[in-house]
């Protein structure tokens, strides 16, 4: 009986690693599982492509398994040491992509919207506003600079704690802090000019649709 | 404590992340007599739940599944080549820049494998300019494969007929010229092409090569192109491997009874 409540064991990311350099293909797969969307998404707030967030993951995974031996647990996660990666890729592609003009502001799969978004719950009026209110948020958060941009997308969107995002960033833990005050009250700036005031979302909802 | 004090701690609060008990305690006392930092708490909180809002509603947004095909793919070559020979290559990539710069050191290569074979060609012949016109292909015959002219190794009797004007006599489709010992040993190679962009290998504190034997296919997606008939068989390439025992560059080798027997094949057809 008491074998039976024992927690199933969860391999750690020192452990996947190690079996992944072994060779151990579901140790490779269950690291990817873990961490793929966490880079992907990173990667998609912070350029706001799709083409460039698949990219990256690519090209994150693919340096794991080149240089991965390199990774020291002492000095971090592998989350942050992966989300660290991930900023460098996104901005070594935006640099090399900057001279490109973009003839259309999004691609047909960046507007494609998952099914289960398509189905209406309960209340259709106001999921329709928090998605424009999502949408709104996305694109004030791409506007600020990428300095501001990355510790919102890693502390805020990702939750890291202030250390990892430092390990990430290769910054100091009070950069951070103080980057993530200023970031704040820039985008706090932004929503406030596109319409989204301090209200929380669920109030702004209740008072768009009254 | 003051506002100042509070601005300091405002955002660890909003977040709910660690804080000592005496700090948050002070924090919230503060709050309730200051009509400002409660505001400015409020504000705090409503952006945090207007970002973790967009965080759930990308919950779910992964890369797609070609992605996770292509991984994988490139973790099994990756093991495929630890196994053999230690060798790390990247898969397919869909940065057409880098396809660009492949495509270019490819071609430098041809050229480069080009000049190697008619620099020896004219060393070793003893009449090159018969040799060079019995080896020119007829106009409008199909294009050799894309692998070293190597110089031509007919016997000496071949040779002898064809200067003087004899019909070639019938022998078997295949038929691979008899090598001595130095002319099977000898081989070609390409320049070494690094396998990371940019990457000054003169910095490395000790370089190792080792010879391998790796599918034609790695060879092909890696950006390399070989001809369609190694694709599917083994490429032979030397690899430099750093202190860290990573590869950092490779090179094609052919050996000469590899290169002169796709070239009979391909003349044979």
């Amino acid at each position: 009986m008491k074998g039976a409540m024992t927690k199933p064991m969860v391999p750690s990311d020192a452990e996947l690693l190690r079996l992944m350099f072994a060779g151990d293909e579901q140790a490779f797969t269950t690291l990817y599982a873990r961490y793929k969307g966490i880079v992907y998404r990173f990667a998609l707030l912070m350029s706001g492509q799709t083409s460039i967030a698949e990219e990256v993951t690519q090209e994150v995974f693919l340096a794991l398994l080149r240089n991965g031996r390199r990774y020291d647990p002492s000095r971090g996660s592998l989350k942050a040491y992966l989300c660290g990666a991930a900023r460098n890729q996104v901005l070594l592609l935006m640099e090399h992509e900057r001279p490109y003009v973009r003839l259309v502001e999004e691609s047909d799969e960046g507007n494609a919207v998952p099914i289960a978004q398509l189905i209406s719950g309960a209340d259709p009026l106001g999921d329709c506003a928090r998605s424009q209110a999502n949408r709104l948020v996305r694109q004030a958060v791409l506007a600020l600079p990428a300095r501001y941009r990355e510790v919102i997308v890693l502390c805020d969107f990702q939750e890291l704690s202030y250390a990892e995002a430092a390990q990430a960033l290769d910054c100091p833990v009070g950069t951070v802090n103080s980057r993530l005050h200023r970031g704040h009250a820039l985008l706090s700036k932004k929503l406030r000019a596109a319409g989204l005031d301090s209200a929380t979302p669920s109030a702004q909802v209740m008072r768009c649709f009254a | 404590m003051n506002c100042h004090d509070f601005e300091k701690l405002v955002l660890s609060l909003a977040r709910n992340s660690m804080l000592d008990a005496a700090s948050r305690e002070q924090s919230l006392i503060h709050m309730e007599g200051c009509e400002r930092c409660a505001a400015r708490m409020a504000e705090e909180r409503a952006l945090l739940a207007r970002v973790r809002a967009v965080a759930a509603e990308m919950a779910g947004e992964e890369p797609p599944a070609r992605i996770d095909a292509a991984l994988l793919a490139a973790f099994r070559a990756q093991t495929a080549a630890t196994t053999s020979s230690t060798v790390i290559l990247a898969p397919g990539r869909v940065r057409h820049w880098l396809s660009w710069k492949f495509a270019a050191i490819a071609a430098g290569i041809l050229l480069l494998i080009s000049a190697m074979a008619l620099s020896w060609r004219s060393a070793s012949s003893r009449k090159p300019q018969p040799e060079e016109l019995v080896n020119t292909p007829a106009p409008g015959s199909a294009p050799g494969p894309q692998v070293t002219p190597l110089p031509t190794v007919e016997p000496q009797e071949d040779r002898e007929r064809i200067m003087a004007g004899q019909p070639e006599k019938p022998r078997k489709r295949f038929q691979r010229p008899v090598l001595n010992e130095d002319q099977t040993e000898a081989e070609i190679a390409t320049q070494f092409i690094l396998l990371r962009e940019g990457e000054d290998l003169t910095s490395m504190e000790r370089l190792s090569l080792v010879r391998v034997e790796l599918p034609g296919s790695v060879i092909n997606e890696v950006g390399i192109p070989i001809v369609l008939e190694l694709v599917n068989t083994t490429v032979t390439a030397d690899v430099l491997l750093g202190q860290d025992g990573l590869a950092r560059a490779i090179r094609l080798v052919a050996a000469n009874s590899t290169t002169e027997s796709i070239k009979k094949d391909s003349g044979a057809n």
